[in-house]
């Protein structure tokens, strides 16, 4: 085989991968077929190529087994339960609960709780300002009450003012029930309305001779 | 959403599997590729543009292919191409192809070849992907890709067991014809 020859063999063998694409001309196809039929070499090279790409053309296209897509179907499902079946926490609930009330509803509410809490608290916090002698003594009938009716008016009224002021905190942050805007605003109003009115019947009994 | 993304995996399970299986050594590798394309479906579900499904999602089960090649390069496993074989016997394959040899000389010629060439074979010639299908997803032109499709035939055409596998079916159905 001569360097012409084999120079024509290179550019045919080039040219295999195109022909069998069907993208050869009509005149280089010719040529290409012409050096082909002429040439063991190219047409062997040739049969070579066609059965392989007819082979790789037959490749079957795959299938993994169910099983392999199983934990993808877990995770899909384990979202779905987690949205779905997830319990919610006693604060989402009451805070979903509040988000769905309409806003006088939501002050009445709060008001109510406070006014509940405050009922709740009041003994203990007595307890707590007239220590342990005041708290041991036995309750009598027809004993005199320990505050005056100012001092009882003077403690709601700071009880209304504490009401007042959780309301804004809670119009403001739309958090309505909480330890940090309620309770402790609460214990302190009324730990103060207590020492003061503590203080003002010491002042009293000091002021009285008797 | 769930409905639409069991759709998905349901129309391009095969593909992503096939071009796992037909890159990777094991059946479990290309599972474990296919599990790794559809759980970063779900993970990226809102993120991308659903009209380009298909390219994104060859182009993760290209890149999850490479990172598994890379990290198990030196790992000495035992293809497993029994599957390849079961499945591929409902086809009427030529005379030479029918050889089981063959076609195990042929599935191991691919998947030794390099990337590009090997997912560029497996997309246009099994799967019969389209040069814009292929560009989108190896993000190279369209030129290019015709240049390396066409390389790795020829390195396909070079693979020294093959050759020698075709020339003995040759040989055989010369002699049978003569005989």
């Amino acid at each position: 085989m001569n360097s012409n020859s084999d120079s024509q063999c290179y550019f045919v063998q080039l040219q295999i991968d195109s022909y069998l694409d069907g993208e050869l001309g009509s005149t280089q196809k010719d040529s290409f077929m012409a050096h082909v039929q002429a040439c063991q070499d190219c047409a062997r090279e040739l049969h070579f190529a066609q059965t392989l790409h007819d082979a790789v053309l037959e490749l079957p296209l795959l299938d993994c087994e169910e099983s392999a897509l199983e934990p993808i179907h877990r995770l899909t499902e384990g979202k779905q339960v987690d949205a779905a079946e997830t319990p919610r926490s006693l604060w989402q609930r009451l805070t979903d609960l509040f988000a769905l009330t309409p806003g006088y509803a939501r002050y009445a509410m709060t008001a109510a709780a406070v006014a509940v809490l405050a009922v709740m608290l009041s003994p203990y916090l007595q307890d707590q300002t007239q220590g342990p002698q005041v708290a041991n003594t036995p309750v009598q009938a027809g004993v005199p009450p320990e505050y005056s009716p100012e001092d009882v008016q003077q403690a709601l009224q700071e009880l209304a003012l504490a009401i007042d002021y959780l309301n804004d905190i809670s119009e403001r942050t739309e958090v309505m029930i909480g330890d940090r805007f309620l309770i402790t605003p609460l214990q302190d109003s009324l730990n103060a309305s207590f020492e003061r009115a503590r203080s003002r019947r010491q002042d009293r009994l000091q002021d009285d001779p008797i | 959403m769930l409905t639409q993304y069991r759709q998905a995996i349901d129309t391009h399970r095969q593909r992503i599997f096939s071009f796992a299986h037909y890159s990777l050594r094991t059946r479990e590798d290309a599972e474990d590729v296919t599990q790794e394309v559809f759980i970063k479906l779900w993970q990226h579900w809102q993120k991308f543009d659903h009209g380009k499904l298909g390219g994104w999602l060859m182009r993760v089960a290209h890149n999850a292919v490479i990172d598994h090649v890379r990290k198990h390069k030196n790992a000495s496993q035992i293809d497993d191409y029994a599957e390849v074989d079961a499945q591929g016997q409902e086809h009427d394959v030529a005379r030479e192809r029918d050889s089981q040899a063959f076609q195990q000389g042929l599935l191991s010629a691919i998947k030794s070849l390099d990337d590009p060439f090997r997912a560029i074979i497996i997309l246009r010639d099994i799967q019969g992907a389209s040069y814009a299908e292929i560009r989108e997803t190896l993000d190279m032109s369209e030129s290019q890709v015709k240049v390396y499709l066409h390389r790795g035939r020829r390195k396909l055409r070079a693979n020294p067991q093959l050759r020698q596998l075709f020339d003995a079916n040759v040989a055989q159905a010369a002699e049978s014809q003569a005989g």
